[in-house]
């Protein structure tokens, strides 16, 4: 599902480094993140400005669905839901697993009574 | 006993309700507050008390999260604007379909391996570590400073109206009040109950943030995230339940009544009258909130008069009343209903008169081309002929919510305390269940209280206490009003703790111990964090005493502003690696500037604190474009950052 080792990574052989595996795999994520919210507003402002504004109403006629205006049920309600499932996806089946590091706070977390500016801010 | 003395005695329960209900709450917060400094004890102080140690597990970081974002403004400011405007509310509100996934998703992960890599605590430390730049550190902190002041002090007068809302019907609370002595009274020109309820709630946050530190915040964030959710999973089914019978037709009686009632609704008329007493004799008593009929049966008016006139032999008329009359003849209908029930408490037709001076109608949903304004985009506005959400500000809220909620540095330190991916992954998906199950209910609620309790257009920010005694006493739980009303208490105190944290580790950790001592002693360091949270805190209320003018405005000013100021610098510093300090101090200023400028502009229009809107955007908008722009093109025009720098944070070795 999220394979800690999945992302191909760009290897510098002159200098033996490579990028890391988190700024890579949050890059791809944040790519298609900002696509789903772009997609959400092409949807849910042109469909609800179509369908819901500037419109005389007639009670006998007004659109519902399940009891919500029907501009606003497919504008919002359904890609609402749309969003939860791709969100899940997203969550559980694209972004990766990674190795954060470790900060020089954890490493002496116990017992920790040593110069602050070392333990608390590694790069002081 | 008949109905009326049953809505008085609910109504006594529910006021017990709400005083219980609080105590036991910041019974909870302080216990809270008192476990979270045991965990201060074997740990490094400065990362366990603005940090949590980055140890923050699914629950706490999925809740602290949202609970951090949900201000005051969840639950008192949106359901004001819902009962005000109507179903226009839900494309106001939409984009938080993906505020969870873009808030947490876009920088989640990779700020937090910067901090890691930084050893940082704060933003400020994460940008002056990532480019080696003292100053850009300190430009951060100013910002941050500046911002989170202002924020402050108005989050704290947020807090003390609520307070002041909950506990204004308890009559020991409003005899204490007035008990005040003058010395202490004339702290604040805000009146006894304000200063009251000011002091109440911010001695509580102070001393709990003070004492309990980060993991103090993140575990009352907890307690408070699961307060609010309850609150609105009760109301929702109540308010349907209750609005669909007042609605019922031939066909049923649910949503679709309630929406089909709305679409006939007309926006209420406000305006000012003359209130004269009809015994000369007799002294009254106007409440405020009294309703009045005027003219005769066939062509009956109804008005509402806002606030509370005492009338007397010396003073027989109050001129220049607000008052505000029901047009909709459902709602007059359902407002008679309500004043023979004994549910609105007081009908002054008997006792006084009414002469009319002016009316206005709303610009946007009065008129007949406007009918259904209440069902359909805009939403009817008083103010505003293009009504309550034209085209431009739903694109610009589609910005303000997702992208500015990105940009927030108090969103951005928990990104950094969460303990490994797996938590981000299954906080994002919480976080995004947990929002579908308050906002979308909350439109849903608050458009069923436009139904159930006509005529609140006077007095909004009452809606959501008002609506929760209502729901809970017409089946006989007024008790369960009090869980309810603490929803909003909760939303403002998760805000006010966590601002209060990020001021105090800017002091503390930002300029303090990183440019003037930087080899502090772990025991002075400690000492001088709990005096800085507690001074910035203390400086907080005091400023709150006599808050400064168009204090909601503020709100939105600082929020805004600090996307604008933070977002691209911190995507350029996490995602770019030719980025360096000179670009993105120069995102950082031009955000700040172009965003500033804007309600500059609107100042000199005449315009008070409503900022210009360029092409009627949001000054969002101008702000985040500007700051992204200018970041890149001085980034390319200034030196590539030192290679070291890069291979830090973008590169590892070859395993």
């Amino acid at each position: 599902m999220n394979s800690q080792n999945a992302t191909p990574v760009s290897t510098d052989t002159t200098t033996g480094l490579r990028r890391t595996r988190v700024f890579l795999n949050s890059r791809r994520e944040g790519i298609v993140i900002f696509g789903v919210w772009f997609v959400a507003l092409c949807w849910s402002v042109p469909y609800c400005y179509i369908n819901g504004y500037s419109q005389q109403v007639n009670v006998e006629t007004l659109s519902t669905t399940l009891g919500i205006p029907s501009w606003l049920f497919g504008g919002i309600l359904l890609p609402w839901l749309a969003a939860d499932v791709i969100t899940a996806w997203i969550c559980f089946f694209f972004m990766k697993d990674d190795e954060l590091g470790t900060a020089g706070d954890e490493e002496g977390q116990v017992g920790a009574t040593t110069d602050t500016a070392q333990t608390a801010g590694g790069a002081a | 006993m008949n109905i009326s003395q049953l809505t008085t005695l609910s109504q006594v329960d529910s006021d017990q309700a709400v005083l219980w209900t609080f105590l036991v709450y910041i019974v909870g917060v302080f216990v809270i507050a008192g476990l979270s400094n045991r965990l201060l004890k074997g740990r490094s102080f400065l990362s366990e008390y603005f940090l949590g140690s980055r140890g923050l597990g699914v629950w706490a970081f999925a809740l602290t999260l949202a609970a951090t974002s949900s201000s005051g403004g969840s639950f008192m400011g949106f359901p004001s604007k819902i009962y005000t405007h109507g179903w226009s509310l839900g494309l106001w509100i939409g984009s938080y379909m993906v505020v969870p996934i873009c808030v947490m998703g876009l920088l989640g992960k990779r700020i937090n391996e910067v901090a890691r890599t930084a050893g940082a605590i704060t933003i400020p430390d994460v940008l002056r570590d990532r480019f080696r730049s003292v100053s850009f550190g300190l430009i951060s902190v100013s910002l941050i400073v500046f911002f989170m002041t202002f924020n402050l002090i108005a989050q704290f007068k947020g807090g003390s109206t609520i307070l002041k809302t909950l506990l204004g019907p308890i009559d020991a609370f409003t005899s204490a009040a007035a008990s005040l002595p003058d010395w202490i009274a004339n702290f604040s020109s805000q009146g006894n109950e304000y200063l009251v309820c000011l002091v109440v709630f911010g001695v509580a946050v102070i001393v709990y943030t003070t004492y309990g530190g980060f993991h103090a915040v993140v575990w009352t964030d907890v307690m408070q995230g699961i307060v609010m959710v309850i609150g609105v999973v009760i109301m929702l089914p109540l308010a349907i339940n209750q609005a669909g019978y007042v609605a019922r037709t031939d066909d049923g009686a649910g949503l679709e009544q309630v929406t089909r009632r709305m679409a006939q609704m007309v926006p209420p008329r406000r305006g000012t009258g003359t209130i004269r007493s009809i015994e000369n004799d007799a002294d009254v008593t106007v409440p405020s909130g009294s309703w009045i009929f005027t003219g005769q049966s066939d062509q009956q008016r109804l008005f509402k008069i806002k606030d509370r006139f005492d009338l007397t032999n010396s003073e027989p008329e109050a001129t220049n009343a607000e008052i505000w009359e029901i047009v909709a003849p459902d709602d007059i209908e359902q407002v008679r209903r309500r004043l023979e029930s004994g549910s609105e408490r007081s009908n002054v037709t008997e006792q006084v008169t009414l002469e009319i001076n002016e009316l206005k109608d709303y610009a946007y949903g009065a008129k007949p081309e406007h009918a259904g304004s209440y069902v359909t985009g805009p939403g009817p506005h008083r103010q505003k002929t293009d009504g309550f959400l034209p085209l431009s500000l739903a694109i610009s809220f589609f910005f303000m919510w997702a992208i500015s909620g990105t940009g927030q540095p108090s969103n951005m330190v928990r990104l950094m305390a969460f303990k490994d991916t797996i938590t981000l992954r299954r906080s994002i998906f919480t976080v995004a269940l947990y929002y579908s199950a308050i906002y979308f209910p909350l439109v849903i609620i608050f458009c069923c209280a436009r139904v159930l309790m006509p005529g609140m257009e006077s007095e909004p920010d009452r809606i959501m206490p008002q609506m929760a005694i209502e729901l809970t006493t017409n089946i006989g739980m007024g008790w369960l009003a009090g869980l309810l009303i603490a929803a909003p208490f909760a939303a403002v105190m998760s805000t006010v703790d966590s601002f209060l944290l990020m001021i105090s580790s800017a002091l503390v950790r930002d300029i303090y111990q990183r440019n003037i001592n930087p080899r502090v002693e772990e025991t002075k360091i400690k000492t001088f964090s709990y005096v800085i949270t507690l001074v910035a805190g203390l400086g907080a209320l005091f400023g709150a005493m006599n808050p400064p003018e168009f204090l909601q405005d503020i709100i939105v000013y600082t929020g805004s502003g600090l996307a604008a100021c933070f977002l691209a610098a911190v995507v350029y510093a996490l995602y770019w690696p030719r980025s360096n300090a000179h670009g993105c101090i120069a995102a950082m200023l031009s955000g700040f500037g172009s965003h500033l400028s804007m309600y500059l502009i609107g100042f000199l229009q005449g315009n008070g604190f409503s900022a210009y809107r360029l092409f009627n955007m949001d000054p969002i908008i101008i702000g985040l474009t500007t700051s992204f722009l200018v970041g890149y093109v001085v980034t390319l025009l200034t030196p590539p950052p030192p290679q070291d720098l890069v291979e830090k944070y973008f590169y590892e070795p070859v395993q």
